[in-house]
């Protein structure tokens, strides 16, 4: 690395090398069964330059042909952007929790039980379905290293259960996805298990709705829906476009004062943690909505640049890839209703929890139309059956600036963490 | 490499064991706005192995050949961790094939001045216009070395180059922000490419006039799909249905899925085919070795086929179909779809909208998705169909049905028929994307589930 390091620089002014190394072990069930177990060791290197004031760049996997990832990062610094930044210098990089020895340490047989569990409590509840899916855990080691003499290697650990249980009646299919994630180990077999029977369980009665307008109650799953729009929005790459709806928004009230958004690659255990981004950026915290006000951009080191302001150490990527700002852990704070709180609330209402057809719309503006795969009819502050075979839609922006209350439980979902959330109205189709 | 491969493969005790390994070259030109974004060209090499003993497989990828005889051992001793069951293989013949491909212009032989000159041209093109606020271009060229061995006695060594250019232009006023976007290329060499001034134009003029276009008011209505959404419909609606994965462990979906069950009128036939030039599904044999074929899904409004890789095909005593596709190295060989599209009918589009008292036309696409039941897909824009005539622009829709009804309810198919493939592909469980063409002609579908305000 050192090496291809010293060549790269002696032809050009900058030069970063960034390698990425991971392994990874899978058990996958298929029909109730243990049908695979999967390995995957992957290797691979980017090296980033910047000659003439242009960046160039190129990646490869054997390590054996140095001389070709050079000479192809530095044709492609023929024609690359300007850049607008120096590669960082080192600095004071922090050492959030994101390595966990237990994950290491877990034998496939244990993540073999650990499926076999969720099966077992599944079936045990709903002998009819058919369950798949699997245990999987990785390590993972980054190193990076530039000419201005950054060279720093961390490891990165993460663990997933994941089922999906289905039956198919005439007429009638049912398939319920859960799953769990992080950077360190835990047991999930039964709470993996217990989400999955709790749906069925909602799901036995089917219930109708005639098309209109209701409020709705956004399982935790569910809101990724409406935040895939907001991080279009907030990212430094579609402002710096002026493609973003939120371009002139800093400052300004965009969502109701409930909402508090930070993004925060710090946060233990995180699927995002790490203790510095993909360009060398030490990570730290960054409020995105504070009280309903937008507070701040994310943005990698070019846009930064582009845009006369500083990296917030978003700059995402992988060995493959030129860094682009991305959000890390994208946490949400809680409210104080509980769930049952918020269904006793509706008169008549959905639940909003598995969609199918997410980001298909003009989701860069916030609009989203999408089938409801699994949600449920609440009367009269109850859950009265499921709701299928109707179009959800509406817009991310309005409604989260018609929030009516917050839940009180936060989960994670991937590296977002979010409570479930009580919106005023959404538009039922069907 | 065929006699490394074969060295390592011969000491491996499986009942079945599988190497495949791939060397990619990849040349990508990105713009986004003004900025280019990405160029340049990278590199790739890395395998896998595929081990089945008794009940269970493993799969093992890697980057370092080098290793592939203790890569071979892993894969062996975690295959034999699961002893339950026995699964069985449909036989097929071993073949020992080579296949190069032929272009009319191999994108290595452009250099990549040229290749960055004629994306800056549509780039241009793109943001010519006033009301564009922006631009995405991606385009690349992507040559794939593939290799693959069994302990069956099959090796084929297949080379692949795709040429794919995307382009999306967005558009704004004020608050409103729209896009559209033009995808070409597919299986073949530079000429895919050039000569794509008009379609740059034409992303332009329609994000344009989105900008007027209406959202559409949610409800059921006669909807008219274009070749564009008929292919998607073809591949959401009933393609991953076809999928022998999920039913070939599953009684209650494979009662559900009888052949000879009708699903439509007998007008309609729908087709999965590999073997079409030029189209992003094409292939020779998939990556279980085995010849791609054409095969009929549904023949005359009846369920009569099925995509099925050689696991599926033995479990449910049918022959194999060579559906056995995985996107990379990384990732094992599962079943896919190739280039699946409605055979055409005869109807006209002027006859099929004159017949409309009120409904949409809907065209282009941006996505769709399936849970065998549902699915969804959303065209790029739509006309308002009142009394046989086209009427104002709608935009921001998305249509949903049942699979097992919405077949049953297209009234009217097209003369016309048109395959779609370009950048991007289909997605399946962790595997995304996988190049497929799609293609179909105009249909005419009642009671249609629109989203909408």
């Amino acid at each position: 690395m050192e090496k291809i390091l010293e060549m790269a620089s002696s032809r050009a002014e900058e030069a970063e090398l960034y390698r990425v190394r991971s392994q990874t072990k899978e058990v996958g069930f298929q029909a109730d069964k243990l049908k695979s177990v999967e390995s995957a060791f992957e290797d691979g290197v980017g090296l980033r330059v910047i000659k003439n004031q242009r960046i160039g760049f190129s990646s490869l996997t054997d390590l054996s042909d140095p001389q070709d990832l050079i000479n192809s990062a530095l044709e492609s610094a023929k024609f690359g952007q300007e850049a607008r930044f120096n590669l960082p210098h080192p600095g004071r990089i922090p050492s959030p929790q994101c390595y966990n020895s237990q994950v290491i340490s877990l034998k496939t047989h244990q993540m073999v039980e650990e499926g076999e569990r969720t099966i077992e409590l599944i079936l045990k509840e709903a002998p009819n379905f058919k369950c798949e899916g699997g245990a999987e855990k990785t390590e993972i080691e980054v190193m990076i290293m530039n000419s201005r003499g950054l060279s720093f290697s961390f490891k990165k650990t993460t663990y997933a259960l994941s089922f999906y249980a289905f039956l198919a009646k005439e007429g009638d299919f049912l398939g319920v996805q859960e799953g769990e994630a992080s950077s360190k180990y835990e047991d999930w077999s039964s709470s993996v298990a217990r989400r999955i029977t709790e749906a069925i369980r909602l799901s036995r009665k089917k219930s109708k709705i005639n098309p209109g307008r209701y409020p709705a109650i956004f399982t935790p799953r569910a809101v990724p829906l409406l935040l895939q729009s907001l991080k279009i929005g907030i990212n430094g790459k579609t402002v710096q476009k002026k493609a973003s709806p939120l371009l002139d928004k800093l400052g300004t009230r965009i969502v109701s004062p409930c909402i508090n958004i930070t993004d925060d690659p710090l946060f233990s255990f995180g699927l995002a943690t790490a203790p510095l981004d993909g360009e060398g950026i030490p990570s730290r915290r960054t409020q995105i909505i504070k009280e309903g006000v937008l507070k701040n951009f994310i943005y990698d080191l070019q846009t930064a640049g582009l845009m006369e302001t500083e990296s917030t150490a978003n700059g995402a990527r992988g060995y493959d890839s030129l860094p682009s700002p991305s959000t890390s852990n994208f946490i949400l704070t809680a409210g104080d209703v509980s769930f049952k709180e918020m269904v006793k609330d509706i008169k008549e209402g959905i639940i909003v929890d598995q969609v199918i057809g997410s980001g298909q719309s003009n989701t860069l503006m916030g609009e989203f139309s999408v089938n409801l795969d699994l949600g449920y009819k609440v009367e009269k502050g109850r859950i009265v059956g499921r709701l299928k075979d109707i179009m959800v839609s509406g817009n991310a922006y309005t409604m989260f600036n018609q929030v009516a209350t917050l839940g009180s439980e936060l989960r994670w979902i991937g590296a977002t963490r979010t409570p479930g959330i009580y919106f005023k109205e959404i538009n039922v189709a069907g | 490499m065929k006699a490394y491969l074969t060295s390592c493969l011969e000491k491996a005790r499986a009942d079945y064991i599988e190497i495949r390994y791939e060397e990619i070259r990849v040349v990508e030109i990105h713009y986004v706005g003004k900025e280019l974004e990405a160029i340049g060209e990278s590199s790739e090499k890395g395998g896998a192995i595929r081990a089945k003993i008794k009940g269970g497989w493993s799969f093992v990828s890697f980057n370092d050949i080098d290793k592939l005889k203790y890569y071979l051992r892993l894969a062996v001793d975690e295959a034999s961790l699961i002893k339950k069951g026995k699964i069985k293989l449909a036989p097929v013949p071993p073949l020992d094939r080579k296949v190069s491909i032929q272009v009319q212009k191999d994108p290595r032989q452009i250099s990549l001045e040229e290749k960055y000159l004629l994306c800056s041209r549509y780039n241009q093109i793109l943001l010519s216009s006033k009301q564009i606020q922006t631009s995405d271009l991606k385009y690349a060229d992507v040559r794939i070395i593939k290799y693959f061995l069994n302990s069956d006695g099959t090796y084929i060594e297949q080379e692949r180059i795709d040429t794919v250019l995307g382009m999306t232009a967005i558009a704004r006023r004020g608050d409103n922000i729209q896009s559209a976007r033009e995808g070409i290329g597919g299986v073949g060499g530079y000429e895919l490419v050039e000569g794509r001034e008009k379609e740059a134009e034409k992303a332009v003029r329609r994000a344009e006039d989105l900008l007027d276009a209406e959202p559409a008011t949610g409800g059921r209505y006669t909807v008219i799909v274009d070749p564009k959404l008929s292919g998607v419909f073809a591949h959401e609606a009933f393609g991953h249905l076809s999928e022998a994965d999920f039913l070939y462990e599953n009684r209650r979906m494979q009662k559900i899925m009888r052949l000879g069950r009708v699903f439509g009128s007998s007008r309609l036939n729908i087709i999965d085919e590999p073997k079409i030039k030029g189209e992003g599904g094409y292939y020779l044999y998939d990556d279980e070795g085995v010849e791609a074929q054409k095969t009929y899904l549904i023949k005359e409004g009846k369920l009569v086929g099925r995509l099925h890789s050689r696991e599926t095909a033995a479990r449910m005593g049918e022959h194999p179909t060579g559906n056995a596709r995985a996107i990379s190295y990384e990732y094992p060989p599962i079943v896919r779809m190739s280039n699946t599209y409605i055979a055409p009918g005869n109807k006209s589009l002027e006859e099929m909208i004159a017949e409309v008292e009120e409904g949409i036309y809907a065209k282009g696409f941006r996505g769709g998705q399936t849970n065998l039941e549902m699915f969804t897909f959303s065209p790029e824009e739509g006309y308002l169909i009142q009394k046989g005539k086209l009427g104002k622009k709608l935009r921001d829709l998305n249509l949903t049905g049942n699979i097992f009804t919405t077949l049953s309810n297209i009234e009217d198919i097209g003369n016309d028929l048109v395959f779609f493939t370009g950048p991007g592909g289909c997605g399946k469980g962790a595997q995304s994307p996988l190049p497929v063409s799609t293609g179909g002609p105009h249909l005419k579908i009642r009671d249609v589930v629109v989203g909408g305000r």
